[in-house]
């Protein structure tokens, strides 16, 4: 828990009080403090940057990378921060920049170059593949296979409903952070998230025929 | 309330409106509410279907991020990002130039300069002596017999001034003429009268 909370500021008051301050000691030279002050908001973040920038890139080295990236960038550019935004919409806006930036040169990369073929280890990672204190094999798979099948169907959606779904579905946005983080108007925002879920209740039907199992409980009048 | 909306009331409500419900409720961050959900409980079991699978999708994604990102994961991203801040924070290195032993532009080095300009214009200058030098001692010291080639004689009062090499070049013409004119005329004792009647062509008037 950072000092402000602990104070009782809800969490964007002790954001916006944490930049504020960073910005102060960067303008006065302090910077080993600044690192410090500014340690707590990435703390804070970087669970849910992860969240986002794995959502986007698909590819945890990358999103790693853009996460990385971004918190950088925002510690750099903080003397642009402007307090009457929540720290997290500005930051969340320049990490969905960086990611889709990066989306940008892989499309480049992939058209230019071949794809390396896959090690002998399988697709994933060392890290990855570490074992962990978790639920059992089997449980394992089906989760595994279940997030498959709803990655498979989110993919399938088109890039700005994505975004819209993932920031206020997954990151709990209201429509004008989502607004404010992805530079869209706030109706074409409700009018991507309906679009978006109307879509995905289709895929999903198609995959999982969970729609079907809700259509047969569906009573007529 | 209006028989439309009494009619609306008593229908059940399709995808797009469920989608539509959800979609309100979730952007405006409070729980979704329909008056149709609270009369009806088929619908009202639909639309907790819905929200259940919508539900399912989020905790999925935020497992998958989880179980790829654990604490530790974290922990080294979250390292990696404050040794970059530090290192943008530290002044640029600067690699100084290479540097010569001793300055290049210094008072010895203009000695140097003047000393091997001196040299250079005492070697033009040696050049040049010398060359005028051995001119002199070759007109000097030439040997007898190229002094008589290279320096004209003066005329003698006998030979209207000729040059006496005249006489030595007008005999060498007779001994090469008598030559000649034994090679042209034929050896054989039996044609040489018969070679005096033939006129010649050299002789013949033109």
């Amino acid at each position: 828990m950072t000092g402000a909370q602990a104070a009782g500021l809800p969490g964007r008051e002790a954001d916006g009080a944490a930049a504020s301050a960073v910005k102060a000691m960067q303008a006065e030279g302090r910077f080993a403090e600044a690192r410090d002050r500014y340690a707590e908001l990435v703390g804070r973040h970087q669970r849910r940057a992860v969240r986002i920038a794995l959502h986007y890139m698909r590819d945890a080295a990358e999103a790693d990378e853009a996460v990385q990236d971004a918190f950088v960038k925002a510690y750099s550019h903080l003397d642009s921060f402007r307090e009457e935004l929540p720290f997290e919409v500005w930051f969340t806006r320049i990490l969905i920049n960086g990611c889709l930036d990066r989306i940008k040169a892989r499309t480049r990369r992939a058209r230019w170059f071949a794809p390396m073929p896959e090690g002998p280890g399988g697709q994933q990672d060392f890290a990855e593949r570490t074992a962990g204190r978790g639920p059992s094999p089997e449980d394992q798979l089906l989760a595994r296979e279940r997030r498959v099948v709803l990655t498979r169907a989110l993919a399938k959606l088109p890039e700005r409903q994505r975004s819209v779904f993932m920031l206020s579905h997954y990151e709990g946005c209201t429509s004008r952070e989502v607004s404010a983080m992805t530079g869209l108007n706030e109706s074409t925002v409700r009018v991507h998230l309906f679009r978006a879920i109307r879509k995905l209740r289709i895929l999903l039907a198609e995959t999982t025929g969970t729609a079907s199992s809700m259509e047969k409980r569906r009573v007529n009048p | 309330m209006s028989i439309l909306n009494r009619l609306r009331l008593r229908s059940h409500l399709d995808d797009a409106a469920i989608a539509a419900i959800w979609t309100d409720g979730t952007l405006d961050g409070r729980r979704p509410s329909h008056p149709h959900l609270g009369v009806c409980t088929a619908c009202r079991t639909r639309f907790a279907l819905f929200s259940e699978c919508l539900e399912e999708l989020r905790e999925n994604a935020a497992a998958e991020a989880d179980a790829l990102f654990p604490a530790e994961r974290l922990a080294a991203q979250h390292a990696q990002i404050f040794r970059r801040i530090e290192a943008s924070e530290r002044p640029a290195r600067v690699i100084a130039f290479p540097r010569f032993p001793a300055p290049l532009t210094s008072r010895s080095s203009h000695a140097a300069r003047w000393i091997a300009a001196a040299a250079a214009a005492g070697l033009i200058v040696g050049v040049g002596v010398g060359q005028v030098m051995d001119l002199r001692h070759i007109g000097a010291a030439a040997p007898a017999h190229l002094q008589a080639r290279l320096t004209p004689r003066p005329p003698t009062p006998g030979s209207g001034g000729a040059p006496s090499m005249t006489s030595t070049s007008s005999g060498d013409e007779a001994f090469l003429s008598a030559l000649d004119a034994s090679l042209s005329r034929p050896s054989v004792p039996e044609l040489r009268a018969m070679d005096e009647f033939t006129p010649r062509a050299g002789e013949q008037p033109r």
